[in-house]
């Protein structure tokens, strides 16, 4: 049982998990002590393939390792595995045959003529974590074909071994962007802009899948276009719109921007900031003579100040990323970003002065060291061997902190939780293992996280990471947020450390750091990190593995997890060969081929097959802050829609309360697409054709009173204008012939021949849609309206509003 | 204006798109089907009708309510400080804590109980099997511990019985996982539905349209044909459920001009208060089949009774309101409400005079096809859940189960007529025929005076 929330909490959570099979304990030895068990030496490469495809990852990956592992709650038995999630991909081979060996040790015990294997699983023989698998389901008839095959190598498996499927296999009759279509996807995507000609003229023009059958890519490495878009994308990564992107990825990750109250208090504490947090109150302002002007230079000076101070962590990870800085420094930089006006918060101001430029600039970031922490009462003053306040990345930043607070009964652990999740991808209750009777468990214990199994199998992980927050132990934040515990750290914990190693006493002081040093070196931290990279670009988390053996479609969405786990490794690999480079991870999400994927050639009948593609292709309903960019990019100027209440009902998060953002849209979000499509058309559409012809973005090639039907030569030109529309809207390459630009063809045509058939209408536009022309654009043939409807009518479609 | 005058060109495209968008949606996989009957009447009003009911209201105390401050009072030293066993208060059939003494503003117990106890069904001893939040709040919203891909029970019923309505599941909170059969909505402010409501209107005034009917009508036309022939291409399954989920939301919104009449002028300040509005108002015009309603702070880890005393009454008074609201409204007799937490409260104090989680709680329910006066299950003295039979309901005679949320799902799946639904069948609940808890909702061999 897990407890993260109030002395009592109890839970057993997924990944580290409940039920387990704790075949037995030291003390139990004399059990086994006789004998003398060798490992078989199996040469049966089926069987080894069996072991592989089928019992890691269904039984020994889903269950048994949660607890028998190093630092497990089985770590005193007799069967302890290796957690292959801890190791590098060089390692795992040897680590998952020592697996199989301590299984088949496993399967020849008996006990009352039966596999202990089996007897344990079971939930026999006092087994620590109760029952795992149930007799007669699929993950126990798994367990019962392997000790049959261990004990008896010359039976047959009895259960078909799945074969995983090669990387062109799993992408077949999948259409892939070509380069140019893959080039703005990105640059909108990530500097929320259009390829320049520069850019596309780089790219060798190739026919796009759209209307040819090309399906996987090239081998990555052998593809000249892939090196020109690598450099193109190397100059994206530069870009400050870029570094907007990046830091509201990262905030819908660890939501630092949603801290409570005002972060000149919540953040900067009274007890260590109390003569310097409120220093904009007392800034002189008095060089403004109206008094309304200097009150809102005041209000606007506050204003900018807490946006400065909430800005601190996601420029920290801006900086890293810019500068090239190894990504492991978001666990372990010894500074942290501050600005002038955080400076001054800070009471560090006058010493940095010079090495800002602007000191008027509330959001001019340098990196800094802080100096340890002076309280108001000595008692409160920050231990510190050096001097320095112990930086750890974005762990030890008050924000942070101040985001994920503690409680009394809570220790810390809430902290270490999200730390979980947000640096080594573990989600300590993403499924809760059932208890049987979980009040009773913790009535029956005085101590349950210690001493009952249900919840010693997770707290034994998690509460010696609350412990490494032990230094920060205050729980009301306006007071303060660093402090000790009086009579030290609690005794009836497991004591402070990480996973297995405790915590040197003469690091105490800078736990957050050693933590931190311990994150960068955990091969889960790298393969965390491109899985950030994937939440970034595509809105979703990466698969998990299916866990119900029963289902159907079982083998399939494990394959689609295999898969997609393998361009993960692969890019992890290259992130840690980067220096942990995060643009490597940027760019190698971006030309792989679940990120180029783009549709099917042919249909797909099989449930199977559907089930494996499932998640394939970005596919990814724009944000309100990604919809404005995107108008913004095509039409010159944003919408000025998708803002505050609008933007919260389009989806958006307030990074407190709401922190996850809508994946598809209700009725709701479709009326806010009808009204974004109609008042974008309507600014721009008349606003185009009052602009000189080469200055024109929408309508470079056409005369506003061109009418379909007058001529071949007029309808041609009429195409031709829709297929530049098609291109510079929805970033379609759509033939002059095809259906699509038919379509727009039709509306272009049947609302003005529906205008005509009323036959009494306005000859200028509507008023609204009329304001800020650069000279009057007449519309005597209702043309330009039909214009307007044909544009009103792409931005409604899924090639706009999705990516 | 142009779109009253009868000699106006009608595309009129609307039967035809609809039909075809409900079978698009079905190949989809999507929950955006509707029964036959709905399609005929769709080809004779041009418009999806409006959905009528019933409708489901979830009521969430997010954090952790203390039961024994309301429909589980014990009254020891140990449990309450507030009260004695002596001073516990009953209601017909129903026992409950006195509150008014105690309360800071809100509904007293007892003024909660005198008006709607003889509808209210009470099931006290509520396993939850384990005590944390997260996995708490998604196994009470789901009915099922150990999965992230179930919806929940108001997203389920929404998709069951009216996934085309354009705020077919309303949320304000909770955990509200759909399991991708519906979009969930969050229309956090009044003032926004005003603004949604006539999305081709210029600052949503009706009377100044954007484009022209015919010009609008033209335009709906084409985007209807564009995605009848796309769903006849092969796509990506993420490409083909999207494309039919957009041209959805949009295709339906139109419906939500209906919600403009049923917008109160006043807005509520309490919190329940303003979200029952938007989900009543929603409702009303037919555009939405289910609502999560819910208030935080309950997780009185310190100070406990102050807590349960502000937020309790606070909780009654936002159902008493929403009921109220919902007699005006004329909708009142469709309305089910479901009233839960995540978790119930230890039953003894802290150190801080907080109480820490519990996983023995209580839930309540009240609406149609629900008896009311009856209290099911129950807690023995120490706050621990005695086995409840699930064929008499009667606790501490013969073996029992442990009630525990899936057994509670299974029960409205089939007061709401969805336990066979295909979507339904898509996430069960795992409950063995023997465990049904078959007269939950009415018990034949009693009367509501009893």
């Amino acid at each position: 049982m897990l407890k993260t929330h109030g002395a009592a909490a109890c839970l057993a959570p997924h990944v580290l998990v409940a039920i387990c099979m704790a075949v037995t304990s030291v003390a139990e030895k004399p059990l086994f002590a006789s004998d003398a068990i060798t490992c078989p030496k199996s040469e049966d490469k089926d069987f080894d393939n069996f072991f592989t495809k089928e019992v890691w990852p269904k039984v020994g990956r889903s269950e048994c390792v949660k607890c028998h592992k190093t630092g497990g709650d089985a770590d005193d038995t007799r069967f302890v595995l290796q957690d292959l999630s801890r190791l590098t991909q060089e390692e795992r081979p040897a680590a998952l045959r020592s697996n199989q060996d301590a299984f088949i040790r496993m399967a020849h015990q008996q006990h009352d003529d039966r596999s202990l294997l089996l007897t344990k699983a079971s939930g026999g023989e006092q087994h620590g974590g109760q029952q795992v698998l149930k007799p007669g389901t699929a993950g126990y008839q798994i367990l019962q074909t392997f000790v049959r095959r261990s004990t008896n190598p010359n039976s047959l498996s009895g259960v078909a071994s799945m074969d995983s499927v090669s990387r062109e296999s799993f992408f077949e009759d999948v259409t892939m962007l070509d380069d140019l279509r893959l080039l703005r996807k990105a640059t909108l995507s990530l500097a929320g802009r259009l390829p320049s000609k520069n850019e596309m003229a780089s790219l060798a023009v190739r026919p796009s899948p759209q209307f040819s059958s090309a399906t996987v890519s090239e081998n990555k490495n052998e593809n000249p276009d892939r090196k020109v878009l690598e450099m193109i994308l190397d100059n994206v990564l530069c870009e400050d719109a870029f570094y907007e992107r990046l830091k509201e990825g990262f905030n819908d990750i660890f939501l630092t921007l949603g801290v409570d109250g005002n972060p000149d208090q919540t953040v900067l504490s009274y007890e260590h900031f109390d003569k310097t947090r409120g220093w904009y109150q007392k800034h002189d302002l008095n060089h403004i003579e109206d008094e309304k002007e200097r009150r809102n230079a005041g209000y606007k000076l506050a204003h900018d100040y807490r946006a400065a101070l909430l800005g601190e962590p996601m420029n920290l990870v801006e900086h890293i990323v810019r500068n090239d800085r190894p990504f492991t420094e978001i666990v372990t930089a010894d500074y942290i970003m501050i600005t002038p006006y955080t400076a001054r918060g800070y009471g560090c101001f006058d010493e940095l002065k010079k090495r800002f430029k602007n000191h008027d600039d509330p959001f001019e970031y340098i990196p800094v060291r802080l100096k340890a922490l002076q309280g108001r009462r000595e008692s409160e003053n920050q231990t510190s061997d050096t001097g320095f306040y112990p930086h750890a990345g974005l762990l030890s930043t008050l924000q942070y902190l101040s985001r994920y607070p503690t409680t009394e009964t809570n220790r810390n652990r809430l902290r270490a939780r999200m730390y979980y999740e947000h640096f080594l991808g573990v989600d300590v209750l993403e499924l809760a293992a059932r208890v049987s009777d979980a009040a009773a468990v913790t009535a029956k214990f005085e101590n349950p996280t210690m001493q009952a199994s249900e919840c010693v199998v997770c707290h034994k992980t998690l509460d010696p990471v609350a412990g490494l927050f032990q230094n920060f132990w205050r729980f009301d934040r306006n007071s303060a947020l660093y402090g000790k515990r009086e009579g030290g750290w609690f005794t009836d914990m497991f004591a402070t450390g990480f996973e297995g190693s405790r915590l040197p006493q003469q690091e105490q002081w800078r736990a957050l750091q050693w933590l931190g040093e311990q994150t960068a070196s955990d091969p889960r931290f790298a393969k965390t990190m491109v899985s950030h990279g994937y939440y970034l670009l595509t809105g979703r988390r990466p698969l998990l593995p299916p866990r119900n053996l029963e289902d159907s479609l079982y083998d399939a969405k494990s394959l689609a997890y295999h898969a997609q786990q393998e361009e993960i490794e692969a890019i992890t690999t290259r992130f840690a060969e980067s220096n942990y480079n995060f643009k490597s991870v940027i760019k190698d999400w971006v030309l792989s081929d679940f990120y180029r994927a783009d549709g099917l050639s042919k249909p797909v009948c099989s449930p199977e097959r559907m089930a494996m593609l499932q998640d394939v292709g970005i596919v990814r309903m724009l944000s309100p802050e990604q919809l404005e960019r995107k108008v913004s990019a095509i039409f010159g100027k944003p919408s000025g829609h998708l803002q505050g209440q609008t933007a919260m009902l389009y989806g958006a998060i307030d990074s407190k309360e709401v922190t996850e953002r809508a994946a598809d849209p209700s009725g709701a979000m479709g009326a806010i697409q009808r009204t974004l499509a109609n008042e974008v058309a309507c600014r721009n559409v008349a606003l185009d054709f009052s602009r000189n012809r080469t200055e024109r973005i929408l309508f470079p090639n056409i005369d506003p009173n061109a009418i379909p039907g007058e001529s071949t030569v007029t309808d041609q030109q009429i195409r031709t204008a829709i297929v530049h529309l098609h291109q510079h809207v929805l970033g379609r390459d759509d033939a002059e012939d095809s259906p699509e630009v038919g379509r727009s063809f039709d509306l272009f045509s049947e609302v003005i021949s529906d205008a005509q058939k009323y036959g009494v209408f306005d000859e200028r536009e509507t008023w609204s849609c009329r304001q800020g022309l650069e000279r009057p654009v007449p519309d005597p043939h209702y043309t330009v309206r039909a214009w307007r409807a044909v544009v009103t009518y792409l931005v409604r479609q899924h090639d706009f509003l999705y990516e | 204006m142009h779109s009253s005058d009868p000699s106006y060109p009608k595309p009129d495209p609307a039967p035809t798109m609809r039909r075809d968008f409900l079978k698009s949606c079905a190949l989809a996989g999507l929950g955006l089907t509707a029964p036959t009957t709905m399609l005929s009447a769709i080809d004779k009003q041009q418009e999806l009708p409006p959905y009528e009911g019933p409708y489901y209201l979830v009521f969430n105390a997010s954090g952790g309510w203390d039961t024994s401050y309301l429909m589980d009072p014990k009254g020891t030293d140990r449990i309450n400080r507030l009260y004695t066993s002596e001073q516990i208060l009953s209601h017909g059939n129903h026992r409950f804590a006195p509150t008014s003494d105690h309360k800071q503003d809100g509904l007293s117990n007892e003024d909660f109980y005198a008006e709607f106890g003889s509808e209210i069904l009470v099931l006290n001893g509520l396993d939850y099997s384990v005590n944390n939040h997260s996995p708490c709040s998604r196994y009470m919203a789901t009915g099922k511990l150990d999965s992230l891909a179930y919806p929940t029970f108001a997203a389920l019923v929404a998709a069951c019985q009216g996934a085309s309505c354009p705020l077919s599941f309303l949320t304000f909170g909770n955990y509200s996982a759909t399991g991708n059969l519906v979009a969930k909505a969050r229309v956090p402010y009044l003032p926004s539905l005003i603004r949604i409501a006539n999305a081709d209107s210029i600052e949503g005034n009706p009377k100044s349209p954007y484009h022209d009917k015919f010009a609008l009508d033209r335009i709906e036309q084409m985007l209807h044909q564009q995605h009848t022939d796309r769903t006849a291409q092969p796509q990506l399954p993420r490409r083909q459920r999207t494309e039919s989920m957009l041209y959805a939301a949009q295709l339906n919104s139109k419906a939500l001009q209906r919600i403009t009449p049923h917008i109160p002028k006043k807005i509520p300040k309490a919190r329940l208060a303003q979200q029952a509005e938007i989900a009543l108002a929603s409702f009303k015009a037919g555009v939405c089949v289910s609502a999560n309603l819910s208030i935080g702070q309950f997780d009185s880890h310190a100070n406990n009774d102050t807590d349960q005393m502000r937020l309790i009454p606070e909780f009654l008074d936002g159902i008493a309101y929403t009921l109220h609201r919902a007699e005006e409204l004329n909708i009142r007799e469709k309305v089910v409400v479901i009233a839960q937490s995540e978790m119930g409260r230890t039953p003894d104090y802290n150190q801080g005079n907080g109480k820490d989680h519990w996983s023995i709680g209580s839930i309540m329910f009240l609406g149609p096809g629900i008896q009311g006066n009856r209290v099911i299950g129950a807690t023995n003295e120490q706050q621990f859940a005695l086995p409840l039979n699930p064929k008499t309901l009667q606790t501490g005679v013969g073996d029992g189960i442990r009630v525990r949320p899936e057994h509670i799902h299974q029960a409205l799946r089939q007061l709401s007529g969805i336990a066979d639904h295909e979507y339904s069948q898509q996430f069960p609940l795992g409950v063995k025929t023997p465990e049904i808890l078959t007269n939950l909702w009415v018990n034949p061999t009693k009367s509501d005076s009893e």
